[in-house]
């Protein structure tokens, strides 16, 4: 290899991350965020972009997590948040995850409005959510499968039979003495 | 749970009696023949080991067709009066709790959208039964790669959504796949097992009718000594040459092959692993697979664990059935010679193993002639080749020999006997016992007017059958060679993948066929050049192997051929009912291959890396963290490999990454939230995340 030469370093596949993003550049992530997950008003992503800033803002500061990314892991956690109270699920939990993937589904119409907007409207989305709960399996009954004795055949294993036959004899006939 | 052995019925010993004795006394007979032809000059040491190669080589034949002729009869006869399907059996206890069965559905990096469509058109086919409600559905999950793995959740999420059947239809990704299939299974018996009576487990490309689906579980009901009953799966679905006339020859041929195992097995038949019915508490208490000791490829974990499985059942006193008569169970052949020989290769090993279990201790004698059989599916092959070498020899060292007329005190010429009609008689035998069964299913379908038409008409059928002998005869030398050098590398502790199949059609290259058959060219080219040189008389003989050999590129490149399939379809050519008259289950599956609209949006994506997609699509990295197990916190170490990898992925992309660390990075539900936050606060330019 030539060290002389410099050569260019290939482009990262992420970007590099904004060390300090502007509030501009935190409520436009977020929104286009809360877009992903299926809220639509402007209004609504507005709203719970704020919220998302606030709630990122007590969180502790995450390791290698940059300030958009820990945006995002609020924006998550304010959604589950809201979840785990209208739901009665503890945080965290697998039920939890399992109402967070019925809910960005589709399953439930009108999702944003029913979990963020009037408490009136929030039960018949429930009842939607509820129905729409993944489950991946039943409730396990264990029960034991025991290994079965597979004897390999063995030249002296005959043998060994008789001996041990003999053996058992012996003693089975000294516990009936 | 052992059952106390069924005293044995008069008339199943007597048609084993009948069948054994025609199988030893056909091969006594060929081999007096032949042992005449050889004890001219008495027995050399080459004749001896051809001799023995002969008697192991045409008894396996004679099993194979006095089996058929066996089916032939009952077919003919239109009854079998010990068929499980025809014994009426117990009447199940009204007071008893309805049975409840699991589908089962083991999976392991198969193509996804073929195998929900195939559980859809089961559960379609089942629900007009109306009795879907003793079923459930298990789709168990072995699969490593994780784009098969997401697109898998996905695909059964939205099963789930589109026939309601929450809580009916199930999946499960194993952690580990220990112990592969058996250890799939296993690990469902331990953790829903004593949930159901039965288990029917099907393969990743088996169909079955819901018909069939109920009346297997009527007749485990009605026969409680029964833990499995299995059917015989119809070959379906391939449009390559290949594959149809495969199709065609396990169709016509095959039912008179299983109605003939049935004949003889009778309550001690055998397990193929799939389109069968158990019963799950003897499964649980009789066939826990133990590790054999040793080392590969006689020892270690079982691999061809079926015919295992049915050994225990047998071992503990259940009865095992093959219900030949019931008709709508599917399955689907590898596409083209080379899928076929890689399939072989997969196979190959485990039915080795069995050797050691045939010898093992307290296996009844059927299941021990089970492991044999299975054993020779495979060995006969190196045997094969290794009698033609040695006949090859032999004809030589007779061809150096020089009559002598004057010998001893004789004054007048002694001339050498010729044996010339016993080793015709010999010949003709051998290849009676090969070729006439294809001659009796011809006759049956003179019989089955119905039938026939189903085959295209008497004409059709006779034409395909001349045409498939004819395949048969090229395709037997390679896959002679194929499974010798299968034998050979496993013996020789080679390691043998567990790839998983390549299951649709699609056609051979040419360099793929020089690749793989290249050699097996050259050996016949070889052959047939030293054959003709040095023992002109064996050569003609010969031909039909060498023009096998030789011509094994071509042969493997048309044979792939769907075009040539399908026009041979158009002909009337190697027609099997099912393609004739579509079974409505087949025809469902059709359906929701080419017209099914996915309830889930993320599925229209055909094209979507289902990877990226589970770390950037909030709706498929919920459903993904959802449906994790419940798992510890990576250790210090494994979050150092973890954070590794995400740094990997970060600089370089997911195609810098193998499978394997793909599948680690979105197995940790901690990774998989930071990754999903940390795609969406710095977008690659190609993840279609940013307007």
């Amino acid at each position: 290899m030539d060290r002389g030469k410099v050569t260019a370093a290939a482009p990262l596949y992420l970007p590099e991350p904004v060390a300090a993003p502007s509030i501009e550049q935190l409520y436009s992530r977020l929104g286009m965020y809360w877009q992903a997950l299926g809220v639509n008003d402007p209004q609504r992503v507005a709203q719970l972009s704020e919220t998302t800033l606030q709630r990122a803002a007590a969180m502790p500061v995450m390791p290698n997590m940059d300030p958009m990314a820990q945006a995002i892991v609020a924006a998550g956690a304010v959604l589950d948040e809201r979840l785990a109270q209208v739901l009665g699920v503890p945080e965290p939990s697998r039920a939890l995850t399992a109402a967070r993937a019925a809910l960005l589904s589709g399953a439930v119409p009108d999702w944003p409005e029913a979990l963020f907007g009037s408490v009136a409207e929030t039960g018949p989305a429930l009842d939607a959510l509820r129905a729409a709960l993944a489950e991946p399996t039943p409730e396990a009954v264990p029960h034991s499968m025991p290994t079965q004795r597979i004897e390999s055949f063995s030249p002296l294993g005959p043998l060994r039979r008789i001996w041990l036959g003999k053996h058992q004899q012996d003693g089975g006939s000294s516990v009936a003495r | 749970m052992a059952q106390t052995p069924r005293p044995s019925v008069m008339g199943h010993t007597l048609r084993r009696v009948v069948f054994f004795m025609l199988v030893a006394l056909t091969t006594l007979i060929a081999l007096g023949l032949m042992a005449t032809a050889f004890h001219n000059n008495g027995l050399s040491p080459m004749e001896f080991i051809l001799l023995l190669l002969y008697a192991v080589l045409f008894s396996w034949i004679c099993i194979s067709f006095w089996t058929a002729f066996m089916g032939f009869f009952t077919i003919l006869f239109g009854r079998d009066h010990w068929a499980i399907s025809r014994q009426s059996g117990v009447s199940p206890d009204p007071s008893a709790p309805p049975p409840r069965t699991a589908i089962l559905m083991p999976i392991y990096n198969e193509d996804s959208e073929r195998v929900f469509a195939g559980l859809r058109a089961i559960h379609r086919s089942l629900a007009e039964t109306g009795q879907l409600n003793g079923f459930d559905f298990f789709i168990l999950s072995d699969t490593r790669d994780p784009e098969v793995w997401v697109e898998e959740e996905l695909r059964w999420q939205d099963m789930v959504r589109a026939l309601d059947g929450k809580g009916r239809i199930f999946y499960r990704n194993r952690p580990e796949n220990t112990s592969r299939k058996s250890g799939n299974l296993e690990d469902f018996c331990t953790r829903w097992g004593s949930r159901y009576r039965y288990m029917i487990v099907l393969d990743a490309d088996s169909i079955m009718k819901g018909e069939m689906l109920v009346e297997m579980v009527g007749m485990m009901e009605r026969h409680p000594r029964v833990a499995l009953i299995q059917t015989p799966p119809v070959p379906v679905n391939r449009e390559s040459l290949f594959a149809r006339i495969l199709q065609f020859a396990g169709s016509i041929y095959g039912r008179m092959f299983t109605a003939g195992l049935n004949y003889w097995q009778l309550g001690e038949s055998n397990y193929w692993g799939h389109n069968a019915i158990l019963r799950v508490q003897p499964f649980l208490d009789c066939c826990g697979l133990p590790k054999l000791p040793g080392r590969e490829p006689f020892g270690g974990e079982i691999l061809s664990h079926d015919f295992v499985e049915a050994a225990l059942l047998r071992r503990a006193g259940w009865d095992v059935w093959l219900a030949y008569d019931l008709e709508g169970g599917y399955e689907e052949l590898p596409p083209t010679l080379i899928d076929y020989a890689k399939r072989d290769r997969r196979w190959c090993q485990g039915n080795l193993q069995h050797l050691r279990l045939a010898m093992s201790h307290g296996f009844n004698g059927l299941s021990r002639l089970h492991f044999l059989m299975g054993v020779m599916s495979y060995a006969a092959s190196p045997l094969w080749l290794f009698f033609l070498i040695a006949t090859g020899a032999e004809a030589f060292i007779q061809a150096q020999q020089r009559p002598v007329y004057f010998f001893g005190e004789n004054w007048v010429p002694v001339w050498p006997i010729s044996f010339t009609v016993e080793m015709t008689t010999v010949l003709l035998v051998t290849l009676t016992m090969l070729f006439l069964p294809k001659l009796l299913a011809l006759l049956l379908l003179l019989k089955e007017r119905r039938v026939a038409r189903a085959y295209g008409g008497i004409i059709n059928a006779t034409l395909s059958v001349v045409l498939e002998t004819v395949f048969s005869v090229l395709t037997a030398p390679v896959l002679m060679l194929f499974q010798t050098k299968f034998v050979f590398a496993i013996l020789m502790r080679r390691a043998v993948g567990w790839p998983p199949q390549q299951r649709g059609d699609h056609m051979t290259s040419f360099g793929e066929a020089l690749a793989t058959h290249g050699v097996q060219t050259l050996i016949g080219i070889v052959a047939g050049v030293l054959s003709y040189r040095y023992v002109p008389a064996f050569f003609w003989w010969f031909i039909p192997v060498l023009l096998g050999l030789v011509l094994s590129i071509p042969v493997s490149i048309l044979s792939s051929s769907i075009a040539l399939g399908r026009k041979a379809r158009d002909w009337g050519l190697f027609l099997t009912p099912e393609e004739t008259e579509q079974p409505a289950v087949l025809r469902y599956l059709d359906d929701h291959l080419q017209s099914c609209e996915p309830v889930l949006p993320v599925l229209r994506e055909t094209q979507a890396n289902r990877f990226v997609q589970v770390l950037t699509d909030p709706y498929v990295n919920a459903l993904h963290l959802s449906l994790l197990p419940e798992r510890e916190p990576p250790n210090k170490r494994r979050q150092h490999y973890l954070q590794g990898l995400i740094n990997q992925l970060e600089e370089d992309g997911p195609d810098s990454l193998n499978s394997a660390q793909k599948r680690d990075l979105i197995t940790d539900p901690g990774t998989l939230q930071s990754l999903h936050a940390l795609f969406w606060s710095r977008p690659p330019a190609n993840a279609g995340l940013l307007p």
